[in-house]
């Protein structure tokens, strides 16, 4: 009898012993593809942080810029810097004399290089007539091989950089006028056709732009409706084809709300393609099922205790809702609303059908003007043939997921604000 | 040896509705007992009432759950509501703040006059009238915020004070009334949920009588309370008698003896019987209340 006991007892514990045992290998097992995303997306990306800069000797030249002496800006802004640039380049390698060796020369330089410069010469007009050292940026193709992306070994006609041109690369790198500088540009810029010259803050305002329109509407809207669906609509048949209308909403595709946004706000209404306005507009359209759903389910769980009780003491049932049951239920809004902007932030699909993947090299400054997102930068990149992309779209998606952290990270601060004042 | 054998009748009587209720070939329930109660036995009309009912009748979709209650509720008195359970108590108890209203099935219709009014007519809002006529629940209920704040929301909705002070000076009081001022003074902020559940009932008393009620509906305020906190809440309502009516719905015989002025024994919606608490427990008229209050049914 007493072994038999004993014998099922010691079967329970090891079955207690085997369930804990899948379980930690669940959470470890799916650890271990999070930090494996991670760290792909990091060793890819991490470079693209750094951008290969060339120390430059450039003489201001008066002659070149402001042969009057005028001092005007606008005269000045237009000057023709790209010439100066050349010409500092061929005063640090005067063995160059060929056109053809001269073109592969100043190919070596970012043609973001002028813009250096002219922003600098603007900045201290003081400058011009005298000599000075500034770091512009180089080719993308230069970076790359400073990176290790190209390799030397290559035949020379499948390489981007040719034999000439990495024997100035080298004398260049032995003067110490080479280097990986941190690359504020890609925290600046907006899009380019050049990678060392495209930057993901075009696409970040974008999307924070396009988040808040989403927010501002979907959120108001969507806890209005949970309100009036979970205290005070009659059930019937009608209050039910709604319910199950929502739920049905919250599983259509994506790709549907874009078209639909493309012919109702840009067709009918006119607003402007591309714009964050109508992002937001296709993505509120998106989050809204979700908060919706979120927010009764938030609201059903307030116990009705508490509804009553506001009801005894003679508040109304409006007072009643918004007094107690719509503080109660606020972290469990709120966790629906972000779980929903989350989505939306990743959203690519709809963004594409209204026009938002269009090649926008200025950063937004209203919701008005056109812009790009997050995700469709990052799909963008991805599609680029240029190897500087690569690494930029790993870049581009680490940005991407730190501003998910953040969002996220908000949201919970906000939980345990509401939680602490109850 | 005596009472024993007065039973006699009675158990006899009791076992046959027994065998009514079981059995293949058992008479519906209700049926039987329609023909039974027709009319309460007992004392149902008052003079100068605070509460009188005619005719009330409230229904569940189709189902109905109380039949026919006449019934007055006087100043001052504490009236306390036993039977069964699934009687009808908390439905009867709830016409009179109209609380039934928020059930979306729940229809009530006959009178209920307040003040020469019907509660249920157009003239009084229901707000207005939970105002007047308190409710304290079966599971206590406080808000999920300082204790402070519980007792000011009455207040503070309907402005009975216009500044911070002038609320502080109701809350304070409410406290006191409700005996509970010298167990929180200190913690007045702190969440009222932190609080025993027996403080916590009296909390939701103090709620209560924090807007200046007439009369306070109690529905089974004790039923989730230990003894020591239930004999608190009972010497609490013996000294709110004084001024207010109070209606308690109890499960607890011993309770509605110790506390109350009048009895109402209800049965499958049916008001049985009413009257002097001690003559309903010692010499009830009906049998019915007989069986129940001798323990041999419900
Ligand atoms: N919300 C409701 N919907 C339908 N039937 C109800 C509802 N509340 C109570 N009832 C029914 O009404 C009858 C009386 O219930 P109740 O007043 O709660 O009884 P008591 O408080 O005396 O135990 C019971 O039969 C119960 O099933
Ligand atoms: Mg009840």
């Amino acid at each position: 009898m007493e072994s038999s006991m004993d014998k099922r007892l010691k079967k329970r514990y090891a079955a207690d012993r085997r369930f804990r045992i899948y379980g930690l290998s669940a959470v470890a097992i799916s650890l271990l593809f999070l930090s494996l995303l991670f760290i792909s997306i990091i060793g890819k990306g991490y470079t693209a942080f750094q951008q290969t800069s060339v120390l430059l000797d450039v003489y201001i030249d008066p002659e070149m810029l402001d042969p009057e002496g005028t001092g005007d800006r606008a005269l000045l802004s237009s000057a023709d810097f790209g010439a100066l640039i050349k010409q500092a380049m061929r005063k640090a390698f005067p063995e160059v004399t060929a056109r053809r060796d001269k073109r592969a020369l100043y190919r070596l330089l970012s043609s973001g290089a002028e813009f250096e410069l002219r922003n600098q010469v603007l900045a201290h007009p003081e400058q011009i007539g005298t000599e000075r050292s500034i770091w512009v940026p180089a080719d993308g193709s230069v970076d790359m091989l400073m990176k290790g992306a190209i390799s030397r070994d290559t035949a020379e006609s499948d390489r981007p950089l040719k034999d000439k041109q990495l024997v100035w690369i080298d004398a260049l790198s032995s003067q110490n006028r080479l280097k990986k500088k941190f690359n504020t540009t890609f925290f600046t810029a907006g899009d380019s056709r050049d990678p060392e010259l495209a930057g993901i803050w075009g696409a970040l305002v974008g999307s924070i732009l396009t988040l808040f329109v989403t927010l501002l509407l979907s959120f108001p809207i969507g806890v209005a409706a949970a309100l009036y669906l979970e205290q005070f609509a009659p059930r019937n048949r009608w209050t039910d084809l709604i319910e199950v209308n929502i739920n049905n909403l919250a599983a259509v595709p994506s790709i549907v709300f874009g078209l639909l946004g493309l012919a109702v706000f840009i067709n009918f209404f006119g607003f402007p393609r591309s714009a964050p306005l109508v992002g937001g507009l296709v993505l509120s359209l998106m989050t809204l099922p979700t908060i919706i759903i979120a927010g009764r389910a938030a609201l059903k769980s307030v116990s009705p205790s508490i509804y009553e009780a506001a009801l005894g003491v003679g508040a109304s049932p409006m007072q009643a809702v918004m007094h107690h049951v719509l503080p109660m239920a606020m972290p469990g809004i709120m966790t629906g609303t972000i779980i929903g902007m989350a989505r939306a932030l990743g959203e690519t699909a709809p963004l594409l059908m209204i026009g938002m993947v269009a090649f926008i090299v200025d950063i937004p400054g209203s919701i008005l003007d056109s812009s790009t997102v997050l995700p469709v930068q990052i799909f963008l990149w991805a599609d680029s043939p240029e190897r500087g992309f690569m690494e930029r779209t790993s870049a581009a998606i680490m940005v991407l997921l730190l501003f998910l952290i953040i969002m996220n990270a908000s949201a919970v601060i906000l939980r345990k604000h509401f939680e602490r004042h109850r | 040896m005596e009472e024993i054998q007065a039973d006699i009748p009675f158990t006899s009587r009791y076992s046959m509705t027994q065998q009514r209720f079981t059995g293949k070939n058992a008479v519906r329930f209700d049926q039987i007992e329609e023909q039974e109660i027709r009319e309460t036995v007992g004392e149902i009309r008052l003079e100068n009432p605070r509460l009188s009912c005619h005719d009330v009748n409230v229904f569940y979709g189709d189902k109905q759950a109380i039949r026919g209650i006449n019934l007055d509720i006087g100043h001052n008195e504490v009236i306390a509501m036993i039977g069964p359970s699934g009687c009808g108590k908390s439905t009867f108890l709830r016409c009179f703040n109209r609380m039934n209203d928020t059930i979306s099935n729940c229809r009530v219709t006959g009178k209920i006059m307040m003040d020469g009014q019907d509660i249920n007519g157009t003239v009084i809002d229901p707000v207005a009238l939970r105002v007047r006529v308190g409710m304290v629940f079966q599971k206590p209920n406080p808000f999920p915020k300082s204790i402070w704040e519980n007792v000011a929301y009455g207040p503070r909705i309907h402005g009975l004070a216009q500044t911070k002070d002038g609320i502080h000076e109701i809350v304070v009081k409410s406290l006191q009334q409700a005996g509970l001022w010298d167990e929180v003074k200190d913690r007045l902020h702190q969440p009222g949920l932190g609080l025993s559940g027996g403080q916590q009932q009296r909390l939701c008393i103090a709620r209560t009588i924090a807007v200046n009620p007439e009369v306070i509906l109690m529905d089974e305020p004790c039923s989730a309370l230990d003894p020591i906190a239930t004999g608190k809440i009972e010497e609490l309502i013996d000294t709110l008698r004084k001024n207010y009516s109070i209606c308690i719905v109890t499960h607890s015989m011993h309770q509605a003896s110790r506390i109350s002025d009048r009895t109402a024994y209800f049965h499958l919606g049916h008001l049985v019987e009413v009257g002097e608490t001690k003559t309903v427990f010692l010499n009830p008229l009906h049998p019915l209340t007989e069986d129940y209050v001798t323990g041999r049914f419900g």
